[in-house]
């Protein structure tokens, strides 16, 4: 039997991947066998790779194998702090039983090799934890043996400064890059780092806290391995292929859901064509903190997995630092998601709240692997869109981002928000309208629905219903649309730091259904049920049948009249017009979190998580976590 | 272009310092900003871009300086200092060297980021100002320290920032809501004339200090000859809208050159009355830096987008493309 044949047993008698654990103790029993079966795929593998050499280190096993490897790959540090965090765990990892020569090498890396610091806020908390963690491990250095000419003292200084500036908006006014299922790892690692190796031990609680926060955060709107709701960033396939994002990988390691495997993000560096035999299947972003001595909180663990009652749960967050066309650096972003055991639904208030990769709303299931979701957009794009949100000149913008992101100019793309998008949703009732002006770069708005549905038909009261398992789909098209039917590519191409790009080639693979609609004044209401919630498939398309909505549709007046199958009364008119049951929605009283796990004011820095009469509090003031 | 190739690696590993090239002798030194190379991916190998330099007689061979790969938006090195104190506006800060490209240190934290110019002042020192997204940055101390200076702009988006080179304590800007000039070193800021938005470049006549000249986005080229009171849009000739660059012959300066996106390079011999497009050679007709060789002003560059640098010898009437291949050049600097 194979080391990995043992490690499947072990895995397999522990419980691994399956989230019916009770009791603390099966908990970290089965944890600990995922981690160690991370652990293991990576301290035997041969690959050039900060993640082969940092569990080399962390197993003790084969140090001069891990050394050589070091060495070999320091000769080209490229990645920048995608370089930066492999490199600094691999050394905490090794720094006491790694060769002089090694050592050496590692120090000289970070005089030499500059890297940049980025231009977003998962770039700059892997530049300045990891900075930090550097700075301390080699202090009372001068700036000459720096890659950026400051001195030891000075880098520990403005990585700690940023570090908790960082820690302090996040707590008062919400997260920018914000429950971004591809961006999750990057965050995560760099608060585990810090949480596991920071010689100071308030930063070490700081980075103990936050990976606590993050982790709630994504609890709160975890179902299944799946983050739930609207979310800041997310790429394709990740998009309508929920497991395939780095979150996921993440769920597997601490809410045993998921998917272990994560194929959305390559090696950094070196980023291998293929994966050669003996190299670990895992992406190497759990590695880390697979490593590392945390253990989740059990009741972040109970609150990513108890779905034994719906919840209603609301976030509020920050827009990405506009720098162009506005007047205000960081408007609030309004987040509801509505979550059972078998679905979510949930959004954003709609508008553009990111560039490029915004995800507005989408329902998400349990049923249907590998697509698990339902939702839609109007595929925009624009200079104007990049100039509020980058620096460089406007009109040679867009070729720039196509260089790296390859969808972002494709009227076909899946990801991305639009100014001419806003949503209303009232628990598992969503409402979206779009009033969308001629000469809009796309002039349609499109509908992903999987192939692998149960069902998936038009009503002739005119409602698209949908089954997925026990989750009920009922979408209520405002405007004519078309199906065009579209196969997953089955290869995804990567662009060159191994996040999948390109729409091309699109071959073979189970057929998926785009719904079209070319109206520029449009939308749709979509209702979410589960068997539990409403019993039979057929008795809730009958409920459909009897709520129809009534809309306005012209250019500039854009409004829905509907009451919902739970006995809402929505009225929505484009943009902000909201009324629930006669009362105007005022977006604006949302706090930071707000439901029945996670709770946190405006303001506060600090966030309260609660399951099971039990409480757990951050308190980023005085830096303390207190439970009751 | 592997000749090229090769010899911007090979100076680079050799790391030879910028001041050992620049030594005073008959020809200038050209220094460029490479912002990015084509397919520029945060966390990717990214080789070619930053600091680069060369002799007008190097031709299509360029040397490297400082760090790669950190957003190089602009070079700028402080007269008066025999070429030994440069200055890099990046995405990582405010770099500075001090002897000629040899070492460098940013000298900006955290709070400063994406530094889009950088302009030294020509009668101090000490003093440096730099426009970024988020205002106008100023130091007095040599970069120790570093004040926001942005009091009076009704926009933080600055495209760049000048100390005059002709006028002690004045300041001017392009920001993304009109034109503002300062007379206190930016203590305070006051508005131009300039009602239009979105102004790329700002740039004054090397010896008349109330000529000015402004390129837009979408708005067109603009001049004031009062010191920025009243403006007039210049169209005899122009085709385009969108302007990143505009540069007067320090020697002559009726004869001006204008780029910006898609326009190719345009010419004027009348101080801006009309223009005449000046394309011939040219393989790529977006620009956002232009200057003027002070040694021989026949001599102009031209920094593409995606398209290096293109240096005419006849000012303007010919262009050639003398890399470094398929950079954006976001600045030029010219030390005779």
């Amino acid at each position: 039997m194979t080391v990995r044949s043992f490690l499947c047993v072990i895995l397999l008698l522990a419980g691994v991947g399956s989230s019916s654990a009770q009791t603390r103790e099966e908990y970290l029993k089965a944890y600990t066998a995922r981690a160690s079966e991370i652990r293991h795929s990576f301290d035997t593998s041969t690959a050039v790779s900060y993640y082969t050499i940092a569990a080399r280190y962390a197993s003790r096993r084969g140090i001069a194998t891990a050394d050589s490897l070091f060495q070999i790959a320091l000769r080209e540090p490229r990645g920048d702090m995608f370089w930066m965090f492999p490199v600094i765990g691999a050394y905490l990892h090794g720094k006491d039983i790694m060769s002089g020569t090694t050592k050496a090498a590692v120090r000289n890396a970070w005089k030499t090799y500059a890297p940049y610091r980025g231009d977003t806020e998962n770039h700059w908390a892997m530049y300045y934890s990891t900075l930090y963690l550097a700075a301390e491990q080699w202090p009372d250095l001068p700036g000459t043996e720096w890659f950026n000419g400051k001195s030891s003292r000075e880098n520990l200084d403005e990585a700690r400064d940023y570090l908790i500036h960082w820690m302090k908006i996040t707590t008062t006014i919400g997260q920018g890059e914000f429950d971004s299922p591809d961006y999750f790892p990057e965050y995560a690692i760099s608060m585990n780092l810090l949480s596991q190796f920071a010689q100071d031990p308030v930063m070490k609680k700081r980075g103990e806290m936050m990976y606590d926060y993050i982790l709630a955060d994504f609890a709160a709107e975890h179902l299944n391995g799946q983050y739930l709701g609207g979310f800041s960033r997310i790429y394709q396939p990740a998009v309508y292929k929920p497991l395939l994002s780095g979150a996921s990988g993440f769920a597997w390691l601490y809410f045993g859901t998921g998917e272990a495997q994560d194929t959305s993000v390559g090696h950094l560096p070196p980023t291998p064509k293929a994966r050669p035999p003996g190299e670990s299947p895992y992406s190497g972003w759990q590695l880390l903190p697979a490593l590392s001595d945390y253990r989740l909180p059990e009741i972040i663990y109970r609150i990513a997995t108890d779905r034994s009652k719906p919840y209603l749960h609301k976030e509020r967050k920050r827009v990405r630092n506009v720098i162009r066309f506005g007047t205000e650096k960081n408007p609030p972003v309004y987040k509801q998601t509505y979550v059972t055991a078998d679905y979510g639904i949930g959004a954003l208030q709609g508008g553009l709240l990111q560039p490029i990769q915004q995800h507005t709303w989408c329902v998400r299931f349990t049923a249907g692997r590998p697509y698990t979701t339902i939702f839609g957009l109007h595929p925009y794009w624009s200079s104007y869109e990049l100039g509020m949100f980058f620096p460089e000149e406007i009109k040679p913008l867009i070729a720039d981002v196509v260089a790296s992101k390859g969808t972002y100019n494709n009227p076909d793309k899946w990801t991305g928000g639009s100014p001419y998008e806003r949503t209303f949703q009232s628990k598992n009732t969503l409402i979206v309208l779009y009033d969308i002006p001629a000469g809009t770069m796309t002039e349609h708005i499109d509908g992903f629905f999987p192939g692998t549905l149960d069902t998936r038909t038009t009503d002739a009261s005119g409602w698209i219903v949908c089954k997925a398992g026990r989750t009920y789909v009922g979408w209520y098209p405002l405007q004519p649309a078309e199906w065009i039917p579209e196969t997953d590519p089955p290869g995804q191409q990567k662009n060159v730091i191994g996040r999948p790009e390109s729409m091309r080639d699109q071959k073979t693979g189970p057929v998926n259904w785009r719904l079209r609609s070319h109206k520029l004044q449009n939308g749709y209401v979509v209702e979410v049920r589960s068997e539990k919630e409403v019993g039979s498939f057929e008795a809730f398309v009958a409920q459909l049948r009897t709520h129809i909505p009534r809309a306005t549709l012209l250019p500039g007046k854009v409004a829905v009249e509907y009451t919902s199958i739970g006995k809402d009364r929505m009225v929505f008119g484009f943009p902000e017009r909201r009324m629930l049951n006669g009362t105007p929605v005022d977006l604006s009283t949302y706090r930071l979190f707000d439901g029945p796990f996670l709770r946190a004011d405006v303001g506060s820095e600090t966030l309260t998580m609660t399951w099971g009469g039990k409480t757990r509090t951050l308190n980023f003031k005085n830096v303390t976590i207190s439970e009751k | 272009m592997r000749i090229l190739t090769f010899s911007l690696i090979a100076a680079f590993l050799a790391g030879v310092p910028a001041a050992h090239v620049a030594a005073q002798g008959p020809e200038s030194t050209v220094y460029i900003s490479v912002v990015a190379t084509k397919l520029f991916v945060v966390g990717a190998a990214n080789p070619q871009t930053g600091i680069h330099y060369q002799r007008p007689s190097a031709d299509t061979v360029w040397q490297h300086t400082g760090a790669v790969n950190i957003r190089a938006f602009g070079v700028a090195v402080h007269p008066g200092s025999g070429q030994k104190v440069l200055y890099i506006a990046s995405g990582n800060g405010l770099h500075k060297s001090t002897d000629g490209g040899a070492t460098w240190r940013i000298t900006t934290g955290w709070s400063i980021t994406e530094v889009q110019s950088v302009s030294p002042d020509p009668f101090d020192p000490d003093r440096v100002y730099i426009g970024t997204p988020y205002g106008v940055y100023r130091t007095t101390d040599g970069c120790r320290t570093w004040q926001e200076a942005s009091a009076g702009l009704s926009s933080r988006f600055i495209s760049q920032v000048t100390a005059s080179p002709i006028v002690k304590g004045q300041v001017y800007c392009a920001t993304e809501s009109g034109t503002y000039i300062s007379i206190d070193g930016a203590s305070t800021w006051a508005r131009m004339g300039l009602s239009v938005g979105g102004v790329r470049t700002l740039v004054q006549h090397p010896r008349d200090p109330k000529v000015f000249a402004a390129g837009t986005e979408d708005h067109g080229l603009y001049m004031s000859t009062d010191g920025g009171a009243v403006w007039t849009r210049r169209e005899a000739g122009i085709d385009h809208l969108t302007f990143y660059a505009i540069a007067f012959d320090p020697t002559a300066p009726d004869t001006m050159y204008a780029a910006g996106y898609v326009t190719g390079v345009y010419r004027s011999v009348d101080g801006g009355t009309s223009w005449k497009r000046m394309n011939e050679g040219l393989s790529v007709l977006s620009f956002k830096c232009l200057a003027v060789d002070p040694r021989d002003s026949r001599r102009v560059y031209a920094g593409a987008y995606w398209g290096g640098v293109c240096v005419t010898r006849d000012r303007g009437e010919h262009w050639r493309s003398v890399g470094p291949p398929d950079s954006q050049v976001w600045s030029i600097s010219i030390q005779p």
